[in-house]
């Protein structure tokens, strides 16, 4: 089992939050899983973290629609802070609004993050979902 | 001396002769006339000649004078063009002179009577005219001056201005006479002129615009109907007065500064929109002034023209009325779209999840546990599916009928049913709702409103303070203003501001927010056409507007 060191969900829908916690137990092995109802907490974590030098996650699951910051402002706050570690973000959303995917075309070019875009249902996570390719081949 | 050979050789002959001859001297020039007759002796042989010599001085000189006199006239008739004629009453003799025939383009031999004279003017009403003017002349003796039409020897119609004076010898009228001028180009040019103000004038009164003429000092100095109508004042009271004199102090001044512009910098404007207001009314103008120049191109004035574009302004407001509900209507689309497209798609998408897990799962604790999960999905896809019923309701639902409310009664009511939630938090409410405000609603749509917007203000109450809600209800002519402010969190309207309204958004993190309240809120009053606004600062309160619209 491939390892990923630190993982942030950010989801306010418990049951989002249950299955991805789910399908990554099938996939990965990690000790440091945190869950967030918002961007602002994730944020803030993340700042926290960076701050005083503890680990960044290597993966964030990223909900677009949350109360107080949403999936967006949340990326935009990530891409001032210009981390120079290597983080893989997935957005998972279950919205088909052709308005969503074009906003994360136009934030995958400027942000210096690896950015996914995952449409809800998701029934499995993949190992490139976690960066965890170059292990496998 | 040619004068003494004459006498030498007519004394010869032994006739008798006479001479006119003059003699210059330092008294000045005098005319004599002589009579030589032959001086004879009883034989009948001449002996001498008998001189008699008259001093015709005074003869001489009235000659010339009449002489000089007849030049005159003769030059007079040839420069103004004016012929005479007259007429004796004894004889019955009509004169003309060459003028007189030319006029009527008949040769110098032509003598006309009377009768042939009336004849050259024209049948109807020139010929009846002329023949009453001479006979009254002949009978009456009146004079006459006037202007007619003859039909020439060639057959031209032509204007002429003819004259008439009776001469009377102890009472009785011996002669007629008269002047006869062609004036048929000044007629003609004159009529020109005429026709063509008449055509200006009736140009300039028929266009469908306020115009005017202004002299240099900005006084009015021509102007239409339309103008005269606007002010509400005649031509007359109008013409030769400025701005000031009509219209109040502020719109004069702006007029005077556009005047002086044109005429200064000979600048036109041309279509400017200005308003104007007059006698209370404001009316809006599409105004164009441009110089006025005389014959010399020297500025002289401007001429003023005003456009009165009031129903297209008003039907262009409606317009923009009807693209904001359009845009309005079209967000609130989208906010169903996406309602559709994330909302109830991300409950369809929990199940499907769930339901893959579900399949694959072995263990009978996990199973369970995703179970229940998968009706804790159910539950959230009624809730949704119940909310959107609701929206769908307020906007689709135009059989509901508004009824006037007394705002306050229904306050109080609302308040009533909730008091236990409102006493969990010690709530203090002040309703400074006055008892007699009516507001015309729905009155589930107005229970809904105040019931979300007080539970808002005690649900994001600060930690600190106890929730304190002051609301107060102003009348106006557009309607009635219910303001709602509490002393809660308040809400960093900067960063959320255009979200606040919408659907499924919160911005506390607190348990029972979900979105929807203010989203319902916002539709209901815009159902009824009203409109909702917020203000707030963070961490001192909120304050919400809702303006109930008495005309829709």
């Amino acid at each position: 089992m491939k390892k990923v060191s630190c993982i942030f969900i950010v989801d306010d829908d418990p049951i989002t939050v249950f299955g991805i916690k789910k399908m990554l137990k099938s996939v990965t092995k990690c000790d440091d899983v945190q869950i967030f109802q918002n961007g602002k907490e994730a944020y803030d974590a993340l700042l926290e973290r960076h701050e005083s030098n503890k680990t960044i996650p290597d993966v964030i699951f990223l909900d677009i629609n949350m109360p107080i910051m949403d999936g967006w402002d949340f990326l935009d706050e990530l891409i001032i802070l210009d981390l120079k570690e290597h983080i893989i973000i997935n957005m998972i959303t279950s919205s088909i609004d052709p308005l969503d995917h074009q906003k994360w075309s136009s934030f995958k070019d400027r942000c210096p993050y690896i950015l996914n875009f995952k449409n809800k249902p998701i029934f499995k996570i993949e190992a490139t979902d976690l960066g965890l390719m170059d292990m496998a081949s | 001396m040619l004068a003494s050979q004459i006498s030498k050789k007519k004394l010869k002959e032994n006739k008798s002769f006479s001479l006119r001859h003059k003699i210059s001297n330092h008294n000045g020039t005098g005319h004599f006339k002589s009579y030589f007759a032959p001086w004879f002796d009883e034989k009948e042989n001449v002996i001498g000649t008998i001189i008699q010599t008259d001093n015709i001085t005074a003869e001489v000189e009235k000659e010339h004078q009449v002489e000089w006199l007849q030049n005159i006239l003769e030059t007079k008739v040839e420069v103004s063009k004016t012929g005479w004629w007259e007429f004796e009453i004894a004889t019955e003799q009509l004169t003309w002179c060459k003028e007189t025939k030319r006029i009527h383009h008949v040769p110098d031999c032509f003598e006309p009577t009377t009768a042939e004279a009336i004849e050259f003017f024209k049948p109807g009403y020139s010929r009846n005219k002329v023949s009453m003017l001479f006979h009254k002349a002949i009978e009456n003796q009146q004079s006459y001056d006037t202007n007619l039409m003859i039909i020439t020897f060639n057959g031209e119609e032509r204007w002429v201005r003819i004259t008439g004076k009776p001469y009377v010898e102890n009472g009785n009228t011996v002669k007629v006479f008269g002047t006869i001028r062609d004036i048929h180009d000044e007629v003609m040019a004159e009529n020109k002129v005429k026709e063509h103000q008449q055509l200006l004038s009736t140009l300039v009164d028929s266009l469908p615009l306020n115009v005017y003429v202004k002299d240099l000092e900005s006084r009015k100095i021509l102007i239409n109907k339309g103008e005269s109508h606007y002010i509400n004042k005649s031509k007359e009271e109008i013409i030769g007065k400025n701005d000031f004199d009509i219209y109040n102090e502020d719109t004069a001044k702006i007029s005077r500064e556009e005047d002086i512009q044109v005429m200064k910098h000979l600048t036109p404007i041309i279509g400017k929109e200005t308003a104007i207001t007059h006698n209370g009314k404001t009316t809006h103008f599409l105004t164009s002034k441009i110089p006025y120049f005389d014959l010399d191109g020297k500025v002289c004035g401007l001429i003023g023209m005003s456009l009165d574009i009031s129903s297209i302004k008003k039907k262009e407001g409606e317009l923009r009325d009807l693209i904001k509900i359009t845009s309005m209507q079209n967000q609130k689309l989208i906010d169903f779209a996406h309602i559709v497209s994330h909302n109830l798609r991300s409950h369809s998408a929990n199940f499907s999840m769930l339901l893959e897990f579900l399949k694959s799962e072995n263990d009978p604790t996990e199973r369970e546990r995703i179970t229940k999960m998968l009706s804790q999905a159910s539950d959230n896809l009624l809730e949704t599916l119940e909310n959107l019923n609701q929206v769908v309701d307020v906007n689709t639902n135009t059989s509901v009928t508004k009824k006037p409310l007394f705002l306050k009664q229904n306050i109080v009511k609302v308040l009533q049913n909730f008091s236990a939630f409102l006493n969990k938090y010690d709530s203090q409410i002040i309703n400074h709702v006055a008892e007699d405000i009516k507001v015309e609603c729905v009155p589930a749509y107005l229970d809904s409103i105040i019931l979300n917007l007080i539970s808002n203000a005690v649900k994001y109450r600060s930690p600190i303070r106890k929730p304190l809600i002051i609301i107060n209800a102003v009348k106006s002519k557009e309607g009635v203003l219910l303001s709602i402010s509490d002393n809660g969190l308040g809400i960093d309207l900067e960063k959320y501001g255009d979200k606040i309204f919408g659907m499924y958004k919160t911005f506390h993190n607190k348990e029972d927010s979900k979105g929807f309240g203010l989203y319902l809120v916002k539709n209901q009053i815009e159902a009824m056409g009203g409109s909702i606004t917020v203000q707030s600062d963070v961490d001192r309160g909120t304050t919400f507007n809702v303006y109930f619209n008495e005309e829709s």
